[in-house]
């Protein structure tokens, strides 16, 4: 966090329209700046403006779009800057960067509302499991609805710790038949499939009713490793009591 | 066709842009999968990703025109990947292609019509 005393003020001039890696440029410096734990910064669009090109960048009315000058600004400590610099030096291009000395009097500090809360400690399970990925058909259904969806309820039913359903666009299987979108997305045989993870033995235990479910298809079981498996309770306390 | 036990899973990982023999690089995949006899190939379209070029794949929205990251999964046993290998280094001059150990559970098809 940015602390009162000398820090140096950035400045980087880019324009509206460029480009990084596909992406705009300012949002990418601006996206940058943010995953690398600045305290803060501003993206300013300029009305008018020209640049090294001697090209004048306006906002005309009769030219709608127009390559307006941008500028990022940060404040940040002498050493965060010089850390960060060479990077953002790369990314601007043909930009320019600037940089000046100057004195924080008062830091900005994290809204009271906001600061994050001693919260009660989250479920969390860590280690071995396994990840089970089920391929059907969209088609496929199961007591007159979709299997994908009964497949779902039921492993909620069952306390399996989650489930995703994926739609595929293209895909064969056991029994040779092409499944995909048709035109305008109407006809709806494109591939599922689930993946679910848990610990064995509650896939295992599982597996008796998805063998009754699953009709035709394929599943197979994979090693994972969990990194991390929470849920905010409290959050969900508060939409409890959101809902009537 | 039989699959049980052990058996390798690929995952080929490319942008829809991409080509082979001007189709799209996946519906070449899917087909070069089912004429090697392959188990079974499906195809995701991803949202939002990137890979070795760094370059963001995204659907845009409003377009017809999309580059979305795509990923061809394919489970089969061991030798039959293997031979799957060699045109796929050969179709997929950018991208990705993992393989891991997968345990099959369950392979099934409800024979007669649909068979091919």
């Amino acid at each position: 966090m940015l602390k009162a005393g000398p820090a140096k003020k950035v400045s980087i001039y880019v324009g509206e329209d460029h480009q990084y890696h596909g992406h705009s440029l300012y949002a990418a410096i601006l996206d940058f700046l943010f995953y690398r734990g600045i305290s803060g910064a501003n993206v300013v669009r300029g009305v008018a403006g020209f640049g090294a090109d001697h090209h004048m960048h306006t906002m005309r009315i009769e030219r709608l779009t127009e390559n307006l000058p941008m500028k990022i600004e940060f404040v940040e400590s002498p050493e965060k800057v010089e850390e960060l610099l060479p990077k953002l030096y790369e990314m601007a291009g043909t930009g320019m960067i600037e940089i000046q000395d100057t004195t924080v009097v008062k830091p900005s500090e994290v809204s009271k509302k906001r600061a994050p809360q001693p919260t009660t400690p989250p479920l969390r399970r860590e280690g071995k499991a396994k990840l089970m990925r089920i391929f059907i058909g969209e088609n496929d259904k199961w007591n007159d609805k979709p299997l994908h969806r009964a497949l779902v309820e039921s492993m909620r039913a069952n306390d399996i710790a989650g489930v995703t359903v994926y739609q595929g666009i293209l895909g064969y299987g056991a029994n040779r038949r092409i499944h995909k979108e048709g035109t305008l997305h109407l006809s709806h045989d494109r591939p599922i499939m689930l993946s679910v993870v848990d610990n064995e033995e509650k896939l295992r235990a599982f597996s008796p009713i998805l063998d009754a479910m699953v009709q035709q298809g394929l599943v197979v079981l994979s090693d994972v490793d969990i990194i991390k498996y929470t849920h905010n309770y409290q959050e969900e306390e508060r939409r409890k009591e959101a809902q009537p | 066709m039989k699959l049980s036990g052990s058996a390798k899973m690929l995952r080929i990982h490319f942008g829809e842009d991409a080509k082979w023999k001007d189709k799209p690089l996946y519906r070449a995949i899917v087909e070069k999968c089912r004429e090697l006899d392959i188990a079974g190939a499906t195809v995701f379209r991803g949202i939002e990703g990137y890979g070795a070029s760094t370059l963001i794949h995204r659907s845009h929205l409003l377009s017809f025109s999309s580059d979305a990251p795509i990923m061809v999964s394919v489970i089969d046993s061991e030798g039959k990947v293997e031979k799957l290998i060699p045109y796929l280094d050969e179709m997929v001059d950018q991208g990705l292609i993992a393989m891991s150990e997968v345990e099959v559970i369950k392979y099934v098809h409800q024979g007669g019509t649909h068979v091919l």
